[in-house]
């Protein structure tokens, strides 16, 4: 109850996906003295730790300043900034490796590192994940138990209230957060990430069990599962959702604070607005099929062969804020929509229960305001009317039985 | 006019306007809103998509009739206030009288006419309680409805300037908070679904409520036999002289 009273308060000061794309000569202009300055700065810096050289592998990977500039402008128009910040975006790039991340995990599947590691081919968005200077991360890291732990300490000990912290993964509450711990003194992922979280320079929540409980805090929500924002307060914190999150984002969030020493714009539920001021809907490519009402009515039809739209089998792509219909995964390669299946609009919360059940909305089975049976919202509002219509047709009767006043008769 | 009858007028020209206005919306509104909600009809498949456009002119048809109620709700809005006819937000400021009132018209209902101890000259409280009730639920279908739209313009601008997704996202984004705390969830913040699925079901009971209406207007006419259906027709009813 207290947490929809806090709701109701938030009424009328809700922030939500507006997003400015033109700020005015006069602010972008001051923006770029800012980040011009504080790029000068990191350069007399050495890099932490990591000391894979940028040049070096991108060369490696067969990648030439060419085709890296053209990534630098596609990063600079996606931040939404004019394109003179191509040179200096370009330079946040390879600056990647002054900040320093400590990279954790609770109640999660490690889908988000994979994106982010994405072994088949990396591309330049990957490319620079690995060179970001990563002090700690479970996955990937060859240490494990005691000396793991040593490496956190001193990661956290070296590079206190300057790492970046990436948190991937929920937060179970239950049972005093005891349906997870973690390490040998069998710490619980609250008390790990309130104790990381204390000395980070900022958060970044990747993922949607990170950003808002995602799978495990689905209905009925077994564990208490909550994200990020619900227990940490006071420190900057970025959302990025999606299951997985985008390496493109979580790079444009990097890139962006490097940049600016700033968090992005975000909305009302912390999410770069770079990146989720918008519905994957208005830019997918089947859109016209959309309006053209050419649907796939089941899977495998001739509706799937033409690449037809896909709302009837479920596709949520008009309530869903992402940037994959533009950015894609893996490098532009393809997305959900593209490969012929739905959007399970995975980067909005409760997606599990409200987005993911492949029927519109309208035909899928949701829990009804009262809780209870699940019904979908025409039963539910079929069943009102029937009652109504019962209701109607017992007085009806009655009237006609007990018969008309007797001095409203005719006069 | 039927001898020892008197007419009194309860609608003026614009407000049987406004009543016809809204039932054509009403019913468009729920042909293609449900339409929108899940496709009931193909699109013949043969033809190019450039020829069809079945969505699109259910959308189309949708939003027009959106707009049709926004003008009309805010008219409406105007004349509950200050209407220089029949002021009737005075009727539903929950006072003695009012109160007394509503009770009386109920009782009038549940007793099939047994009991009537109010005055049905003018709008009784009962009635006025329950359009207020409708322009609730309308308004609320309003306000989800251009939520549900403004994300159309994410780059802040439209074909008639900025200031209009400026002002719906100042006017809507609330209702985003309201409808997650409806519907309910586990997770914390609010999705768009969750005004989907209010926009959706507050659709039911608004036709809950047509139902009842439509019903109780016809009741009163073949029970209170002062005419009160022509009201929205003719504007006015009649009220026996003795009454009066
Ligand atoms: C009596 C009035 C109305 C009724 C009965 C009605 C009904 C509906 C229904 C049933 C849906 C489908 C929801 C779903 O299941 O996905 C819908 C969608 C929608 N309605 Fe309404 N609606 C009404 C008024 C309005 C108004 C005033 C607006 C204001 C602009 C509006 C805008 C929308 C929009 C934007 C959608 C979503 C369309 C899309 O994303 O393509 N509606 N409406
Ligand atoms: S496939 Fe999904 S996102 Fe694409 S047009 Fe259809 S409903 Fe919209």
């Amino acid at each position: 109850m207290a947490d929809r009273i806090e709701g109701v308060k938030k009424l009328f000061t809700s922030k939500s996906a507006r997003v400015e794309t033109n700020r005015g000569d006069a602010h972008y202009e001051k923006l770029f003295q800012l980040c011009q300055a504080r790029i000068e700065e990191l350069k007399t810096q050495t890099p932490s730790r990591n000391r894979l050289d940028i040049d070096d592998l991108l060369k490696d990977q067969g990648i030439n300043r060419r085709d890296f500039m053209k990534w630098a402008s596609a990063v600079t128009g996606m931040l939404m900034l004019p394109a003179s910040f191509t040179p200096l975006v370009a330079d946040a790039a390879l600056l990647m490796n002054r900040a320093p991340v400590i990279w954790i995990e609770l109640s999660d599947c490690a889908g988000n590192t994979e994106a982010m590691l994405r072994s088949d081919g990396p591309k330049i968005d990957e490319i620079l994940l690995d060179i970001i200077s990563l002090e700690f991360n479970e996955t990937i890291m060859a240490a494990s138990g005691h000396q793991a732990e040593a490496q956190l300490e001193d990661a956290m000990h070296t590079f206190k209230d300057k790492y970046l912290l990436f948190v991937e993964g929920a937060i179970p509450m239950g049972m005093n957060g005891q349906f997870g711990t973690i390490g040998a003194h069998g710490e619980t992922f609250y008390d790990h990430l309130m104790r990381i979280s204390k000395h980070a320079a900022a958060i970044v929540a990747v993922g949607s069990c990170a950003t808002f409980g995602g799978v495990p805090a689905a209905s009925p929500n077994p564990t208490g599962a909550v994200g990020v924002m619900d227990v940490v307060k006071g420190k900057p914190l970025i959302n990025i959702p999606a299951c997985p999150a985008n390496p493109a984002n979580m790079v444009g969030v990097i890139i962006h604070y490097i940049l600016t020493g700033q968090v992005p714009e975000l909305d009302s539920l912390l999410r770069p607005k770079f990146a989720f001021g918008y519905r994957i809907h208005d830019n997918c490519e089947r859109r016209a099929h959309f309006d053209a009402g050419e649907f796939v009515e089941e899977w495998g039809d001739e509706g799937a062969k033409n690449n037809f739209c896909l709302y009837k089998v479920g596709c949520k792509g008009p309530m869903t804020f992402n940037n994959c219909s533009i950015v894609r995964y893996n490098e532009g390669v393809n997305w959900p929509v593209g490969v012929g299946r739905g959007c399970i609009g995975c980067s909005e919360p409760d997606f599990w229960d409200k987005y993911a059940y492949e029927r519109p909305m309208a035909d899928a089975n949701i829990k009804a305001p009262t809780g209870g049976v699940e019904k979908t919202v025409d039963e539910f509002g079929l069943g009102l009317l029937t009652a109504a219509g019962i209701g109607i047709g017992i007085h009806a009767a009655a009237s006609i039985l007990a018969g008309k006043k007797e001095d409203g008769g005719e006069a | 006019m039927k001898a020892g009858y008197k007419q009194v007028k309860r609608m003026t020209g614009m407000m049987r306007s406004i009543h016809f206005v809204n039932i054509i919306s009403m019913i468009v509104a729920v042909i293609t809103g449900l339409y929108i909600a899940d496709p009931y009809y193909q699109a013949f498949i043969a033809e190019d998509a450039v020829d069809k456009y079945v969505m699109a002119w259910n959308r189309w048809g949708h939003f027009i009739v959106a707009i049709i109620f926004d003008v009309t709700s805010i008219i409406v809005a105007y004349l509950f206030f200050f209407s220089r006819f029949e002021k009737p937000y005075k009727k539903v400021i929950p006072t003695k009288r009012n109160i007394v009132e509503f009770f009386e018209v109920l009782l009038n209902l549940l007793t099939l006419n047994r009991r009537k101890k109010f005055d049905s000259t003018h709008s009784d409280s009962f009635n006025t309680v329950y359009f207020a009730i409708f322009h609730l639920l309308l308004a609320w279908m309003l306000f989800t409805g251009l939520q549900l739209y403004v994300h159309v313009f994410p780059h802040g601008d439209s074909s008639i300037g900025a200031w209009w997704p400026w002002m719906l996202h100042l006017v809507t984004d609330w209702t985003l908070v309201v409808s997650s705390w409806m519907v309910g969830t586990t997770a914390t913040g609010a999705n768009i679904m969750d005004v989907r699925i209010s926009h959706h079901l507050t659709m039911w009971l608004l036709l809950v409520w047509v139902a009842f209406h439509i019903y109780y207007q016809i009741w009163r006419t073949i029970f209170w036999k002062e005419g009160d259906i022509a009201i929205a027709v003719g504007g006015s009813k009649f009220i026996k002289e003795d009454k009066a």
